[in-house]
């Protein structure tokens, strides 16, 4: 409409409606508020690179450095800037998926706490320095000019693998130094010690795609346990037709459990009494011969039948019983045995009576295959656990080592009190920390060097668990550093081995270099095809793999020592589960907002901790949902928001890893609490692990939910009538065949 | 729970509060008046509107007036694109091929102007730049909001490409619709509101896709 064409009345009663706005928007004059001119810079390429098209993403290979499974990873990059990332089809760990970690590695590299620049420990404060200072001070303190004995230096890292270990390990040789731990808080260290002792293999692959039943006894496969993205898409064929049965008892439902077809809680400690109630069922029902096995094992098969068992463990002999069926009925299966089940002072017993069931059934050789035969043993992944980071703690009450220097692991945290880790450090004379946070081991640093990003470095990684073609994953710097003074992890070891033996290694101006000549001095049967090392070269960055071989190998079937033993359940009334997540972890992703954003997949909680318990757990405390709780044990206290969840055995209360930071950036630091500081220091008696499942606590409302409230998506947990899953009677059921 | 504020505490806020044109050009009340009535008259004849001699296109609808934006180097885009009828693909070489058209690259100026115009003042300051081996910082004049999808290449081959009837010389008509006349400027400024209504009146006219998830994905 035009102006002359409207009569001035007309013109006022358009003005009367809504205003100036609603008048202009007649005319299709803006609606909404418009981006602002001026306020951004856009700077065009000094001169571009012939295939960059500004606006066309290009997408790179490279490899994830978020835990030790080496998925392989494309990222898209875009003008210079890597924006998103996806599983690398050609890497067989994770055949073109990607856990939620993996996709939030970006935000550890674009991330708002990252350290930009070395800071040194000056009057108790730490103070920005720059490399050249940093490198000098690194030569007084821990080149062959400060005198200290090989034996005087240690490393604390997370799992290691590919050149990065390698250059590690030849510092340590350079040095003369024994000591490196290598310290992860959520392991499987009591698994892989029962692997090696009844099958010979410490990481035999787990072919739970061949399973036409898995019984698991907490193994969160799916979500926190072994290779999950590997392990996931093995599941996913082990539930095509014909379906596979997935039983999973364990005290707290896991992601895994939630999945199961049969999911019973066990009590705390209880799942060794299990399996042999099982084994036992197998031998007196489905006839299965016991008679080969060691007399003690036979012996401790009989004292448990299941109604003695269904007393002890809490599970029905009912259930018992039909686990005992799906087992006898359908081969191959396999039985695997996870952390609540390893972390007791038993725990390896607990784990050796599931792993008899594989040999009772059959399933060696079938569904648990051998790992070996990887041919390069120097690059493999080096893993550890918990036992680690006592020993650690037990060489520093010695006095031990005068320097230590830290990677990946962040021990200050993942410590419980009652080690007095951080007092422990102050003993320490000079401690490194090679970080690209400020974490709460960091906080204890002298020297504080800043690492590259996932994103910025090179590097070469060999999963943790190898796929059927084993291979090495390459890891390639998709973008520009963001921070110029930051330094990859294998530059920053050259560095120290410069100091040490400069002649050996002075021909590598930097990590790239080293990994070049690395790469051209593989053997030539890995290079067929490739009509030099210049082209083998390019080929394996841009494929992100190179496949080395089937390996090979078997495994044997012994059944080794052991004696189950009952839960004791002493002392206070309940069992602390400190349960991981896939999110959060061990803590090592709460700076990454993303993950604190996503809700935990049982409980929908954010952005926060809470205690999970049972109904019955919760009516006996007088807790309702949201109300705080104490949860005190010997060794210290802490308080949380309680969630009443039926998955849950009423004998424990679970409280995720992952929150209660001190320190690690402003996405983590002083949210929820963490669990892993008031546990015992009582340790799992074959394997000198942590046992991180039985610490016992007392838990005492202390308050109702007022004000902060327990954040989590989706408000209820009924369906309120919205017919979400669908359900019919058995009664209806058995008339209609499921058809009505 | 910061965290979540922190997350969602983008550049992006909208108060849901409609700025009129008047408090926009900061006019105190009766010169809002005249400036709604000016704006009223502007978008009143269509015919005036630039692009309407495109074939097979009904051009958006809707005016902006746009603030001066003082840029680095005062490019003149009339010099360029009306006096030497240089086409805009020529130097916005990317708008057929992505979303985003590009800002020329430094070297694309100089692959000219290490010949032409030497001594002019302007050109001095951009060979200083290039020797500098540094581009010019612009500043942006059209900008959408990261939620919003557009993408230059699709619009440029629906109503050029795949217009036969319209040469390719004139593609700058085809500009037009979204950059206003541009030809007629030294540097651009924003004379189209970039709005989703206004987006939306283009989209109808020319039976362009209309699902939201085409530009909000
Ligand atoms: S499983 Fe580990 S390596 Fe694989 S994507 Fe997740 S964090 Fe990365």
């Amino acid at each position: 409409m035009s102006l002359d064409k409207m009569k001035r009345r007309e013109f006022l009663k358009v003005l009367g409606w809504g205003g100036v706005g609603t008048t202009l928007a007649g005319c299709d004059m803006p609606t909404t508020v418009t981006v602002q001119e001026g306020e951004e810079e856009v700077v065009a390429y000094l001169a571009p690179e012939e295939y960059v098209i500004p606006g066309i993403g290009v997408w790179y290979a490279t490899t994830c450095a978020q835990c030790g499974s080496g998925c392989g990873v494309h990222g898209r990059v875009r003008e210079g800037r890597v924006l998103k990332l996806e599983g690398n089809p050609d890497s067989q760990v994770n055949r073109g998926k990607l856990c939620q970690a993996g996709q939030a590695s970006l935000q550890a590299h674009y991330n708002p706490d990252r350290i930009t620049a070395p800071r040194v420990r000056r009057n108790g404060q730490l103070e920005t320095i720059g490399w050249d200072q940093a490198l000098a001070l690194l030569e007084e303190k821990v080149g062959p000019s400060s005198g200290l004995a090989g034996e005087r230096f240690a490393w604390v890292t997370d799992t290691v693998s590919g050149h990065q270990a390698v250059l590690l390990k030849a510092w340590m040789e350079a040095v003369g130094s024994r000591h490196h731990y290598v310290h992860e808080a959520v392991n499987d260290a009591v698994w892989r010690a029962v692997c090696r002792d009844m099958l010979g293999d410490e990481n035999p692959r787990l072919r739970i795609d061949k399973a036409r039943v898995i019984l698991s006894f907490g193994a969160d496969f799916l979500s926190t346990w072994g290779s999950t993205v590997q392990n996931s898409a093995r599941y996913a064929e082990f539930r095509t037709a014909p379906r596979g049965v997935l039983v999973q008892a364990e005290p707290k439902m896991t992601v895994t459990g939630a999945n199961a077809d049969l999911w019973v809680p066990v009590r705390p400690g209880a799942e060794g009494v299990l399996a042999l109630a099982i084994a036992n069922r197998l031998a007196a029902e489905h006839g299965r011969d016991l008679s080969k096995l060691p007399a003690d094992v036979q012996q401790q098969v009989r004292a448990y039948d299941i109604d003695k068992a269904a007393r002890i463990t809490g599970v029905s002999a009912e259930h018992i019983a039909r686990i005992a069926a799906l087992l006898n009925e359908r081969a191959p299966s396999l039985v695997l045995a996870g952390t609540p089940a390893e972390g007791h002072a038993r725990g390896y017993d607990n784990v050796a009576a599931a792993m008899l069931l594989n040999i009772v059934l059959g399933n060696v050789g079938k569904t648990l295959e051998s790992g070996a035969g990887f041919p390069f043993p120097q690059l493999a992944a080096k893993t550890g656990g918990n036992r680690e980071l006592l020993d650690f703690a037990a060489a520093l009450e010695s006095k031990s080592f005068d320097v230590v220097f830290f990677k990946g692991a962040n021990p200050v945290y993942t410590a419980p009190e009652a080690l007095k880790l951080k007092e422990k450090l102050a003993g320490v004379p000079f401690k490194v920390a090679f970080t690209q946070f400020e974490d709460e081991t960091a906080q204890q640093a002298d020297l504080v060097l800043p690492l590259r990003s996932m994103l910025e470095d090179w590097g070469t990684h060999v999963p943790t668990a190898q796929p059927e073609q084993m291979l090495i994953s390459l890891q390639q710097p998709l973008m520009e550093p963001l921070y110029p003074e930051t330094r990859g992890f294998g530059d920053a070891l050259l560095a120290l081995l410069k100091l040490r033996k400069a002649p050996q290694y002075a021909a590598y101006d930097d990590y790239y270099a080293y990994l070049r000549n690395a790469f051209a001095a593989l053997p030539a049967t890995l290079k067929q095809g490739a009509i030099s090392d210049q082209q083998f070269w390019t080929r394996a960055v841009q494929k992100g793999v190179i496949e080395v071989g089937a390996g090979s190998g078997s495994l044997t079937a012994r059944v080794a020592a052991f004696t189950v033993a009952e839960p004791a359940d002493q002392g206070r009334p309940y069992t602390l589960v400190p349960s991981a997540g896939a999110n959060l972890h061990d803590g090592r992703y709460a700076n990454l907002p993303w993950l604190q954003e996503l809700p935990d997949p049982i409980s929908k909680v954010v952005w926060d901790s809470w205690a999970e318990m049972h109904p019955i757990t919760a009516a006996k405390i007088g807790a309702k949902t949201g109300d705080r709780v104490r949860i005190e044990s010997d060794h210290g206290a802490i308080e949380a928001k309680v969630y009443i969840y039926k998955g849950m055995h009423p004998d424990a209360i679970a409280v995720p890893l992952g929150q209660g930071h001190e320190a690690y950036g402003r996405y983590a630091q002083g949210r929820g609490v963490n669990p892993l500081k008031i546990l015992g220091l009582a340790t799992e008696t074959k394997t000198g692990e942590l046992a991180h499942h039985a610490t016992r606590v007392q838990v005492t409302r202390i308050a109702d939910k007022v004000g902060d409230k327990l954040v989590k998506l989706g408000g209820s947990e009924a369906q309120l009538g919205r017919k979400l899953v669908a359900t019919v009677t058995a009664d209806v059921y058995a008339r209609t065949e499921g058809e009505a | 729970m910061s965290g979540i504020r922190q997350l969602f505490s983008g550049r992006w806020s909208f108060p849901g509060v409609r700025i009129p044109v008047g408090e926009r050009a900061g006019l105190s009340s009766t010169a809002g008046f005249l400036a709604l009535v000016v704006a009223l008259f502007a978008c009143a004849p269509l015919a005036a509107q630039a692009g309407s001699t495109v074939p097979n296109a009904v051009p958006p609808e809707g005016t902006y007036s746009g603030k001066d934006v003082p840029q680095p180097i005062e490019f003149p885009h009339d010099i360029h694109a009306k006096i030497n009828g240089i086409n805009c693909m020529y130097c916005h070489t990317y708008a057929r091929r992505s979303k985003v058209a590009g800002i020329p690259p430094t070297s694309k100026c100089m692959g000219c102007h290490s010949v032409i115009a030497t001594d002019k003042p302007r050109i001095k300051q951009l060979t200083e730049y290039w020797e500098k081996r540094e581009p010019p910082h612009w500043l942006k004049v059209h900008d959408l909001p990261d939620f919003v999808h557009f993408t230059h290449e699709k619009h440029i081959k629906r109503f050029v490409f795949d217009n036969p009837e319209l040469p390719v010389e004139q593609v700058s008509e085809v500009c037009a619709f979204c950059h206003g006349d541009i030809k007629d400027m030294t540097v651009a400024k924003k004379q189209k509101p970039l709005t989703m209504g206004f987006c939306r009146s283009c989209h109808e006219a020319n039976n362009g896709p209309f699902d939201c998830w085409k530009c909000h994905k």
